[in-house]
């Protein structure tokens, strides 16, 4: 493993420049074998303010259970854009995500970041990774994360998965039939999220860029979609969690989408689908 | 229908009060109240608990905060089926939620409560342009398009310019600080008095930080670990470079520092019957025994804007037969340095006592050295609903501490209003 240690964050918007002019020629069935660190990153209150308005936390000493994700994510997209990396950004889906904390992670607290990239592996659909992020506090570590993206794979060799046994399905037919709030995601909270997250990709940006990665509007960013149903369990979750969250089809902007939350034992189980059609964007799920 | 039996005052939690546009400038008032509510539901084990009800409020409201203390506990650890309302007296918000819980306790309807309020000087609502308003509510009403479209040409550009709070009295066009300064004149407070003052609730506020005293009653926020207006240093020579703000040339004696500051902050009290705290093994800190509110004619009346609590308390000492010099420890809200001190004149004042307070003679003097012992709103900042449960808390405490002894809260509101409570140790 090669482990390099960063001074500082690096910026997104250089990544994404280089994501793009180094698209073409990537090819390989290894993921690289580095390991990126970030070490005692500080929390920028405003910053956090920012994402607590966006998401609709509260502001708060406490960090929202999805905040690394914001601060850690310039690491793995610079593994992403690495030139052993097989595979273009552009274009690559998010799928999943699962975030485990051992405990509350206060803002005054110094988050060191690794991250790397992990499990390549098929795909009914194509081939997917999962981009690994663990933060310690002194060594301790107290929150981890995986992010699993899907490589389109254009002719797939294996048919089309259908029936597959979906754990989430009371939320997920909850949300359309029955939902426990109803969201009007506005359209410019891919700007907004994207200000506050450095996730400048254009397909959250404007539906002009949009088109041009086959999407018919700009797309709400997934993690946005993860943070805001966090938020809308305010309170109700214990400090220990494992979020986990599967991403069934992009958000457009505009949408109006229903919420589902369902409790069980401390857990719960959620769902966000398009209003009208029902058309599953979340499910997800909270294990104490 | 059951004894009465007075209310048990449990603690308290705020957070520290910060200066507007300070650490707090991009907080909410629900963001502050949660954050002071949840600091209590922790320190006290109420994880999961429904409570009888949580009474809370804000004097600077958006209109979308319309039911804010129940959005506060429906965001907190406590059981969302813990009921809550909202109130609103202006500064004296804090004392009547408390007022409020204690009187619901001590009638038997429910067990336990809390009580609090917030106020957010930096996030203040800002309204749109009354002219534009009027106009969009007609363009509402209105039937045709047509007459729609004659009353979009009654849009002029100057109506993008908003209607922000101010802190005037809606009858006399005069802010709080310019009423003040007539009561000021009045009474014939001087600046050095009034200095005096803001330099003892500095020091006061600062000797209790320093021993640990908030320890239990506070929680940081924020990044904020104490009082931002705090200062330690506050010298008579410090506060006399200071320029007169409020009041006229040669009277003129109210100063920033001799004045609240605008301030950002929350403040949550918790109260039960003494069975309950019992059961839950929580010490009883002192138990809510009376409490009075008076409002007086500043309009027309020629009586000052913060006197209501002169009134309060001799009407409140009568119904429960004691004197003004009955008690151990004395909180009174210090809005400005010359109300309290034009409050406690007025009460050694004959005349005053006679002609307005319709007393035989005066309530007599009170033993300085037990008014506000640690301190109060001009140094730690004063966010108006918050107030008074920063006061209820502070109090309750410093009587546990003593373990005997009564206190008087006395908190003048705008409006002419005052409310005033009696707390007696557990």
């Amino acid at each position: 493993m090669t482990l390099t240690r960063l001074e500082k964050t690096p910026g997104l918007g250089r990544l994404y420049a280089k994501a793009v002019t180094s698209a073409r020629g990537r090819h390989g069935d290894r993921l690289p074998d580095i390991t990126l660190e970030l070490p005692e990153a500080t929390i920028d209150r405003d910053q956090l303010a920012s994402y607590a308005d966006v998401c609709g936390f509260r502001k708060s000493d406490i960090l929202p259970a999805t905040y690394p994700h914001v601060l850690a994510f310039p690491l793995a997209v610079s593994i992403m854009v690495d030139p052993s990396f097989p595979f273009a950004l552009p274009g690559l889906v998010h799928v999943a995500n699962r975030i485990t904390q051992k405990r509350a992670l206060r803002a005054d607290e110094r988050l060191t970041l690794r991250v790397s990239a992990s499990d390549l592996r098929d795909h009914p659909r194509g081939r997917q990774f999962d981009m690994l992020t663990e933060a310690t506090i002194e060594g301790d570590p107290v929150w981890t994360e995986s992010s699993t993206y899907l490589r389109r794979d254009p002719h797939p060799a294996l048919p089309r998965e259908r029936g597959r046994v979906n754990q989430h399905e009371f939320g997920r037919e909850n949300a359309h039939s029955s939902p426990s709030a109803i969201w009007r995601v506005p359209r410019n909270v891919g700007r907004r999220y994207a200000a506050v997250s450095g996730d400048v990709n254009p397909i959250h940006l404007n539906p002009l860029a949009a088109r041009l990665f086959g999407f018919r509007r700009a797309i709400a960013h997934g993690m946005w979609l993860k943070a805001r149903c966090l938020a809308a369990l305010e309170g109700r979750l214990l400090d220990a969690l494992t979020a986990e969250v599967e991403f069934k089809s992009p958000l457009l902007l505009p949408s109006t989408v229903g919420f589902a939350s369902h409790p069980q034992d401390g857990d719960w189980t959620f769902a966000v689908a398009e209003a009208r059609s029902g058309r599953p964007h979340l499910n997800g799920s909270i294990q104490v | 229908m059951t004894d009465l039996r007075p209310a048990a005052i449990l603690g308290g939690n705020r957070i520290p009060f910060a200066r507007a546009n300070g650490p707090y400038a991009r907080a909410s008032n629900q963001d502050m109240l949660t954050a002071a509510l949840d600091g209590l539901v922790a320190r006290f084990g109420l994880q999961g608990a429904r409570l009888g009800e949580v009474a809370a409020g804000a004097v600077l409201k958006h209109s979308r905060d319309f039911n804010l203390t129940r959005e506060v506990v429906l965001g907190s650890r406590l059981l969302p089926s813990t009921p809550a309302y909202d109130v609103q007296q202006a500064c004296g918000t804090g004392l009547e939620t408390t007022i409020h819980v204690a009187n619901k306790i001590a009638l038997g309807q429910i067990e336990n409560g809390i009580a609090g309020g917030v106020d957010t000087a930096s996030d203040a609502p800002i309204a749109v342009n009354e002219d534009l308003r009027r106009v969009l509510l007609q363009v509402n009403r209105a039937r045709s398009v047509p007459q729609r479209l004659a009353l979009l040409r009654k849009l002029r550009p100057t109506q993008i310019i908003p209607e922000t709070p101010r802190n005037a009295e809606p009858r006399t066009g005069m802010s709080m600080g310019e009423h003040a300064a007539i009561t000021a004149s009045q009474w014939e407070i001087s600046r050095e008095e009034q200095d005096q003052f803001a330099v003892s609730s500095h020091t006061n506020l600062a000797a209790a930080w320093s021993r640990g005293f908030f320890d239990d009653l506070a929680t940081p926020y924020l990044g904020l670990q104490k009082d931002q207006n705090m200062r330690p240093d506050a010298s008579m020579e410090s506060l006399a470079r200071l320029k007169p703000v409020f009041g006229k040339d040669g009277a003129a004696t109210m100063t920033a520092g001799n004045s609240t500051p605008l301030s950002d902050g929350a403040a949550t009290v918790l109260l039960s019957t003494d069975a309950w705290a019992s059961e839950h093994r929580l010490p009883v800190l002192a138990h809510f025994i009376d409490a009075e509110t008076a409002a007086v004619d500043y309009v027309h009346g020629g009586e000052g804007l913060l006197m209501a609590p002169a009134y309060a308390v001799p009407r409140l000492l009568e119904r429960n037969r004691l004197s003004l010099q009955d008690f151990d420890f004395y909180e009174i809200h210090e809005a400005f340095a010359s109300t309290v001190l034009a409050t406690l004149k007025a009460w050694e004042d004959p005349a005053f006592s006679r002609d307005r307070l319709g007393l035989s003679k005066p309530l007599g003097p009170i033993d300085r050295s037990r008014l506000n012992v640690t301190g109060s709103s001009l140094a730690a900042g004063h966010p108006f609903a918050a107030t008074g449960g920063r006061i209820v808390a502070t109090l309750a405490k410093l009587l546990a501490e003593k373990g005997s002894g009564r206190g008087l809260i006395s908190i003048c509101a705008a409006g002419g209003q005052g409310v005033v409570a009696i707390l007696e140790a557990a």
